[in-house]
């Protein structure tokens, strides 16, 4: 009888896990995610672990904010982000060892690695990095935005797939479908997918929804908190970065997800926005 | 009805300690040693510097101590400040999830202590150019308290201490259930490019390309046995070249 009844209710509860469809706005800068329940995580993890979450619909933005847009809103508030402020700003340079990264006082989102390593002049369709967790806020606060939560990112990234990645891409090919450090180490420059540094946006392709760049370029902010936050103020990050590499973090996946000071300005992290209508 | 009630509270409860096993253990490892120089100084210089928003109250993120403070501290509280206060921002991926199981494993890296910070170049530099006072000092302080924590072994392995091999391997005798000590002792190796130990299968498989920082190997007694040989030997070695030089 319980046998029964378990084999009855399978297909009912396969229906209920909801797989996002491709629905893009008509410019192709949104990606419509209908509301339903979806699956996150993954089976092994512990900070991330597989469950079924509600959401209600919202369009995603199919990539990451770039300097340009960034830019826009600078010109019109005269917003200062806390890289300025601060002068705290971390880059990096080939030859520093793994997870080392150099204070540049002159750093900041116009010059994401610092003076000394050029400008963002001829790369407004980049990224902006060199922001901070509440540089990114206050943009969305002016925007009339917001970043995605941590399950809408993933929802976003995987597409409906169970996969670490997106669909066709695994940990090997990954090179090929995302800006990453492919270099053994980070003592000697990685210029191998054409990009030391970030690349322009959609210069990848992107997963089933038309999103690009969800895993490379730049570490993406979400809101949200996990445990191991014990109650403090901390900001997380996805996707990976074009400083990732195999033999470093590996996190250019849908599935990790990091956690850096909110005050904290690197020239590897980004983000994308969310809006819940049009 | 009942046995199937019965299972699933056997299996919560089951869970539920094992996970608390788990998380005391990730607990101990992720414990740091407070040294006890000058530290009521160093944590009123703390509280000193740490910015508070004008608006909320609220932290405003880290501060390092001005030079001209830090100037004066004495050396060993210097080391108290560093092992202490991380004054740097750590970026987001350099984070060590936790893993299940991590009891039964030997990792490849020591896991990040210092929440979202790290030395900063000031504080390395300290390190580095204190090298031999700094060992003398973690020495001292681990034999006062018993204890080692995962500052220290970052301490050891960021100076390169292989010096401090005997020592570990004794500590290690006295504290089993500290299995970062092996992972100490194969980041010295691993710096010091110890033959016998790049060429090996651990190293191959804990350091290769393509595997990340979350790397373990079974802790079983032949790989306890292998690591503390391997470092006795290298350290053998080592010994014997500084000697011949």
């Amino acid at each position: 009888m319980h046998r029964k009844i378990k084999w009855y209710f399978l297909p009912v509860l396969l229906c209920v896990v909801a797989y996002p469809q491709i629905l893009l706005s008509q410019d192709g800068l949104w990606a419509h995610i209908p509301a339903g329940i979806y699956e996150v995580g993954e089976k092994s993890s512990i900070q991330n672990p597989l469950r079924k979450v509600s959401v209600n619909s919202f369009y995603i933005a199919t990539h990451e904010l770039t300097n340009g847009e960034f830019e826009k809103f600078v010109q019109s508030t005269g917003y200062i982000t806390e890289a300025e402020r601060y002068k705290d700003a971390l880059v990096f340079e080939p030859g520093l060892e793994e997870f080392r990264w150099i204070t540049d006082t002159t750093a900041y989102w116009r010059y994401p690695n610092g003076i000394t390593r050029g400008s963002i002049k001829n790369k407004m369709n980049h990224p902006v990095t060199g922001i901070s967790f509440n540089d990114a806020l206050a943009y969305c606060k002016w925007a009339g935005v917001r970043l995605p939560s941590l399950e809408e990112w993933e929802i976003a990234a995987t597409a409906g797939t169970r996969s670490k990645y997106f669909r066709k891409v695994t940990k090997r090919n990954i090179g090929r479908y995302a800006n990453i450090w492919n270099g053994n180490s980070h003592l000697k420059p990685d210029h191998s997918d054409g990009f030391l540094y970030t690349a322009p946006v959609a210069s990848f392709k992107p997963n089933s929804l038309g999103l690009y760049d969800v895993l490379g370029n730049v570490f993406e902010f979400c809101s949200g908190s996990l445990p191991r936050d014990n109650g403090r103020k901390v900001a997380h990050a996805r996707g990976g970065s074009w400083w990732c590499s195999a033999n470093a973090c590996s996190f250019f996946n849908t599935k990790d997800i990091g956690s850096v000071n909110p005050h904290a300005s690197f020239s590897n992290q980004g983000f994308r926005v969310v809006k819940s209508m049009f | 009805m009942k046995p199937a009630l019965l299972s699933m509270l056997i299996f919560c409860v089951v869970s539920t300690s094992s996970y608390s096993q788990m998380d005391a253990y990730r607990a101990f490892r992720a414990q740091i040693s407070v040294p006890p120089y000058g530290l009521s100084k160093i944590k009123a210089l703390i509280t000193k510097i740490k910015p508070q928003s004008d608006e909320d109250n609220s932290d405003m993120g880290i501060s390092p101590l001005s030079e001209k403070d830090y100037d004066a501290l004495s050396l060993r509280e210097k080391f108290t400040y560093t092992m202490i206060h991380p004054e740097m921002y750590a970026q987001n991926c350099a984070v060590f999830v936790p893993q299940s199981d991590e009891s039964q494993k030997i990792f490849g890296y020591l896991i990040s202590w210092m929440n979202e910070e790290t030395w900063s170049n000031r504080q390395l530099l300290f390190l580095a150019q204190n090298r031999d006072s700094v060992m003398a000092i973690i020495k001292e302080s681990v034999t006062r308290s018993k204890r080692m924590g995962v500052n220290y072994k970052d301490a050891v392995v960021e100076i390169n201490g292989w010096e401090m091999i005997p020592f570990l391997i004794s500590y290690y005798k006295d504290n089993k259930k500290d299995k970062d000590i092996l992972t100490t002792l194969m980041l010295l190796m691993k710096k010091g490019r110890y033959p016998d130990f790049i060429t090996s299968k651990s190293y191959k498989n804990l350091y290769g390309v393509a595997d990340n920082y979350e790397s373990s190997m079974t802790f079983n007694k032949a790989n306890e046995v292998l690591t503390l040989q391997r470092a006795q030997a290298y350290y053998d070695s080592k010994k014997r070249d500084a000697q011949k030089n």
